[in-house]
């Protein structure tokens, strides 16, 4: 009795795990002026607290994917699930040249007219958190493309979204920072449980990150990966080449 | 313990930073420089501008000093108003795609047109409510609108396609998007838009105050009094040295003004660059 019940309760307790906070059903994306639809009825789930990965081609929709969950595009058709709290990490920063740190971190906590003292707890908060305590006052031009990175990462952290949308963040960064940010990254995410859907050009990145990896091609997915390596992966051993061979093979097939 | 300290000192450190000081930045700018200058444009209009300019026997510094105030003055009143009507005209052009379509094609048209062919029409319509300060700041207005417009269009077309996801992502919408993004974004191509519209105002007094050439049977006593009218007024009497006088005043104050206006305000641009 007592152990059906446990069973049960375990049974509720996956089924509300796996929820799925983002769900694509048979989405199509055609933009005005392009015959070549970028989305052709693509299908996919992200269970809430994942680290997706979508990899692919360039031109095989992936960044639309990414502007449909942050509502900067609309499907043309099908069926799109999505939370209204995303925030996004862009690949040029998109940082304001004209605010400091402090101030680009707590863009969107203004936008959403929050208290000075919370906007400033917060926004504290992730400034420490991606390690850039020291340089609160400083400027987007005096810093580094991966400090940059840091703080769109922050100013995306701060508005405490649902879901964190990264487009491919680290591809004008050296190999060097781009490591530190993927320790720094995983590590946030362990702590601050967010879910993240992460669009990279790079299967080595998203073998060594990612939870499970979308592979598209022509605006469909592809294959879908699981990646059950534990943190930090190491990209010399075995298993981790095999992943990404495997995911390599289909991309080039 | 330290650590502890440490935060909450920096807590502390950041307690009357930056947001409070840009919002005080816009109340300057936005209001008190508009109020100022317009009283300031009026008491020296009233008190030295008006028309009915007579040339004196022979001219001392300090005279040619008034004249450059007053002319000042009234660029000063153009160059507000210009900003008042360029700015939301360049925004109304740059949020819809139709209106730049009707809008765009009409201002090369009328940009194209010599300021000066409106002139005639314009002054006879102030003359006729004998507002004659009217005419010149009219004139002027009219020239140094058109390139803050322009270059504040071109300013808003070049602002990164990411930074507009980035504020639409994170919720800058209406004013907010216009006051955090847009208009910190033109400030580079607002500078050089007034530096220019600055330019073609100096350029144009020499006109503006000599209105009595434009009114049918005019005569002297309908100029403006202003460096403008003083230097016109000096080559056409012949006399060499107030007409050097009068240069020399005017390039010298435009000297000034390149140096401590523009050439600060370039550097200060630089803060808005997108890279």
């Amino acid at each position: 009795m007592q152990t059906e019940a446990k069973k049960t309760e375990q049974h509720a307790e996956e089924s509300v795990k796996a929820i799925n906070l983002i769900s694509f059903k048979d989405v199509a994306k055609i933009y005005s002026g392009n015959p070549l639809p970028s989305l052709a009825g693509l299908n996919f789930e992200v269970a809430d607290g994942e680290f997706f990965c979508i990899v692919g081609p360039s031109g095989c929709g992936k960044s639309t994917i990414l502007k449909i969950i942050a509502g900067l595009e609309e499907e043309t058709s099908g069926e799109v699930v999505k939370p209204d709290k995303v925030a996004m990490v862009f690949q040029s920063g998109a940082l304001l040249p004209w605010l400091n740190v402090f101030e680009n971190v707590c863009l969107g906590l203004k936008a959403k007219g929050v208290s000075n003292a919370w906007m400033k707890e917060e926004a504290y908060k992730f400034i420490e958190m991606v390690g850039l305590s020291d340089y609160e006052n400083k400027y987007p031009r005096d810093l580094s493309g991966g400090q940059r990175q840091r703080v769109g990462l922050a100013r995306a952290l701060a508005v405490s979204p649902k879901v964190l949308l990264l487009d491919e963040p680290f591809s004008a960064l050296d190999t060097g920072t781009t490591e530190e940010l993927h320790k720094d990254l995983i590590k946030i995410w362990k702590t601050t449980k967010k879910t993240i859907v992460m669009v990279s050009h790079s299967i080595e990145e998203a073998v060594s990150l990612a939870g499970r990896i979308m592979l598209m091609k022509s605006g469909k997915e592809k294959n879908i990966y699981n990646i059950e390596l534990p943190y930090p992966r190491r990209e010399l051993e075995a298993d981790f080449i095999h992943h990404v061979q495997t995911i390599r093979k289909e991309f080039f097939k | 313990m330290t650590n502890q300290n440490k935060h909450i000192h920096r807590y502390h450190r950041h307690m009357s930073v930056s947001y409070a000081v840009s919002l005080r930045q816009r109340l300057y700018s936005f209001v008190l420089v508009p109020i100022l200058s317009f009283i300031l444009v009026f008491v020296v209009l009233s008190k030295f501008g008006g028309q009915g300019f007579a040339l004196r026997e022979s001219i001392t510094w300090g005279y040619v000093f008034s004249a450059l105030i007053v002319t000042f003055a009234r660029l000063l009143l153009a160059y507000v108003l210009a900003l008042l009507i360029a700015i939301p005209l360049a925004l109304l052009i740059n949020y819809s795609p139709k209106i730049e379509r009707i809008l765009f094609p009409l201002f090369d048209v009328i940009q194209s047109v010599p300021v000066l062919a409106f002139f005639p029409v314009v002054i006879l319509f102030f003359v006729h409510y004998n507002f004659y300060n009217g005419a010149a700041i009219f004139v002027l207005l009219v020239t140094m609108a058109w390139s803050i417009v322009f270059s504040m269009v071109g300013g808003l077309q070049v602002i990164p396609s990411d930074i507009k996801s980035a504020a639409k992502v994170f919720g800058l919408t209406g004013i907010n998007y216009i006051d955090k993004i847009l208009l910190p974004a033109v400030v580079p191509y607002l500078v050089t838009g007034s530096l220019l519209a600055w330019a073609g105002g100096w350029n144009i007094i020499i006109v503006a105050e000599v209105l009595h050439t434009y009114i049918p049977g005019g005569s002297g006593a309908m100029d403006l009094f202003g460096i403008g009218s003083v230097l016109v007024a000096t080559s056409a009497s012949n006399n060499q040295r107030d007409f050097l006088m009068a240069l020399t005043g005017l390039v010298v104050f435009v000297a000034l003004m390149n140096f401590f206006v523009w050439q600060k305000l370039l550097k200060y641009s630089e803060k808005f660059k997108f890279e």
